[in-house]
């Protein structure tokens, strides 16, 4: 375990280091904080609603799928250690454990669990889409409620 | 070579006592130091060549050529007000920096950058009668410990996007951490030839079964494709163009690290810089013989650092010229490359080049087992094709259904 202590005085010199800085900032810094510096970023509008706390269900997908991967991995890595000892042992055992885990990723495929964004191509120019619309799609809140409104004195 | 699971640095060899650990702090410090100044002109060089790429003229202000604006910067940001969103999870939002830089810094220990290899020294110089690897630390399990690094950085990114109580942020760091998982996979596959190659993770061992010379660099004795794919995947663990959706300021304006601001916001900046120091010092280590190379005057000792920061450069190089060239993929493109391409193409490689290497040891002929793979990669190639198409066609029915 010895190879470990230079990791371990690393950790330490590099957590001493954020410490220290932030701690610098916080006596030289100002604090002057107010609503308005406080409030989440929104490009200069007023937050009307809470962050989104929950996010399309495809992100968890991949998530879980990359954990069957990271797993494929982990085994092969003892393998590819001693696969010279484990001889052509090792080698069919390695290809079938890599067909195993190719059909459960041809049938994530397949189900399009891999899949981004729509099938359908959809035109970029739509004859719909107009200035108009898009104001009013985007935001309607602190807005007069017609666009025509606006020009009004 | 000797077994693969006893590597480590000859100074722990006679025990633990005060030398040995005052030598391990100061190669420590050294290593800091390393990559701090690193660092610091990796930003200024990113910053300049960009600059010269768009025909401006970049930083040239602060001491000669602008070489202290990064300085200058650090000092600003920490006389800058350190906010923080009254939404925010506030202990969450304080650990994120530091979960961010300690892996930046702790990959860095286990990269060789000096060391004549290939000698009786193997690698190793004497420091006050110790002997010693010229490298940080080597822990048996070198390779592993660049991965878990890698993937403590997620949580950083993850963390700090999640627990500022922001739409951008969140979003940003929802995207962060898909990316870097699914490339992470591809990192992982591609390490697994060279660890095939060695017989051992650890990083001195890697270098040292290099040392032979240019033509057995794991670059050509792994065929190159490896190598590839652990630079587009290393590319995309980074966040960096092409591959920077995370921080895509027209949608997303900062990503992760939008409510950040002051030396908070500065860590996550260092660390950034840090980890494409770091990652192409692995590159350079696992793939181009990390210090290997001749000497050509003066003394050797001096020659394989030469070699190494020569080599480590072209990376920094290459990486600020994909991002003045290259346009940011689209969210569905990266997956796709990502999942699709390059985790399929490793993984069928590194099987190939097993085969290869156990075919020899075991007197198979060598001619068959390179058609039978070949034949398997096709059949497994039509395979995935043929379950994509079926997937679009299930999801097509699925969108009509709407």
């Amino acid at each position: 375990m010895d190879n470990y202590l230079p990791l371990v005085v690393m950790l330490v010199l590099a957590v001493v280091f954020v410490f220290g800085s932030l701690v610098t900032t916080k006596f030289v810094a100002p604090s002057r904080p107010t609503v308005a510096k406080q409030d989440p970023y929104e490009c200069g509008i007023v937050p009307s609603r809470e962050a989104p706390q929950r996010f399309p269900v495809r992100f968890f997908l991949v998530a879980m799928i990359f954990i069957i991967f990271d797993i494929e991995i982990i085994f092969l890595y003892p393998w590819a250690v001693y696969h010279r000892e484990l001889g052509a042992y090792g080698l069919i055992e390695m290809l079938m454990f890599s067909v195993a885990v190719l059909v459960s990723f041809l049938y994530l495929l397949s189900k399009g669990a891999l899949d981004w964004g729509t099938v359908k191509k959809v035109s970029p120019l739509q004859p719909l889409r107009t200035s108009e619309s898009s104001i009013r799609r985007v935001g309607l809140e602190g807005r007069p409620s017609r666009p025509s409104e606006v020009g009004a004195p | 070579m000797g077994d693969p699971l006893q590597g480590g640095d000859p100074i722990f060899i006679g025990g633990i006592d005060f030398g040995v650990v005052a030598l391990v702090v100061l190669k420590v410090l050294i290593g800091f130091t390393f990559v701090m100044v690193g660092v610091i002109f990796m930003i200024w060089f990113e910053r300049k060549l960009i600059a010269d790429m768009q025909n401006r003229i970049g930083p040239n202000r602060a001491g000669k050529w602008g070489l202290l604006q990064t300085l200058a910067d650090g000092i600003k940001l920490i006389f800058k007000e350190d906010l923080m969103p009254n939404k925010a999870d506030r202990l969450v939002f304080r650990l994120a920096p530091y979960l961010t830089v300690a892996p930046a810094f702790l990959t860095f220990t286990i990269v060789p950058i000096g060391g004549l290899f290939g000698t009786g020294e193997n690698g190793t110089i004497e420091v006050f009668g110790y002997r010693t690897f010229v490298q940080v630390a080597d822990p048996p399990i070198g390779v592993l410990f660049l991965l878990a690094m890698s993937s403590v950085a997620v949580y950083g990114v993850m963390l700090a996007g999640w627990s500022s109580g922001s739409k951008y942020p969140l979003l940003g760091s929802v995207r962060a951490s898909a990316q870097m998982v699914s490339y992470e996979a591809a990192l992982g596959l591609s390490v697994v030839a060279v660890v095939l190659l060695t017989g051992s993770l650890s990083t001195h061992d890697i270098v040292s079964a290099q040392s032979g010379g240019f033509a057995d660099w794991n670059i050509w004795r792994t065929g190159v494709v490896p190598f590839l794919v652990f630079c587009i995947a290393a590319t995309a663990e980074l966040n960096r163009p092409p591959f920077d959706l995370v921080e895509a300021e027209q949608e997303l304006v900062g990503g992760f690290h939008t409510e950040y601001s002051s030396m908070r916001f500065g860590m996550f900046y260092l660390a950034e810089f840090m980890n494409t120091i770091t990652m192409s010092a692995i590159i350079v280590t696992l793939f181009l013989g990390g210090p290997d190379g001749p000497s050509l005057f003066g003394p050797d000792i001096i020659w394989p650092t030469i070699w190494f920061m020569g080599k480590l450069f072209i990376f920094l190089f290459t990486f600020v010229w994909l991002r003045a060239t290259l346009p940011r993929f689209r969210y569905d493109q990266l997956m796709d490359l990502g999942w699709k391409r390059l985790i399929p193409l490793s993984l069928a490689w590194l099987l190939v080049i097993g085969a290869i290497r156990i075919a020899d040891d075991e007197g198979w002929n060598v001619a068959l087992v390179i058609g039978i793979s070949l034949a398997s990669c096709v059949v497994g190639a039509l395979a995935l094709v043929g379950a994509s198409r079926a997937g679009r066609i299930r999801r097509r029915a699925e969108e009509a259904l709407r």
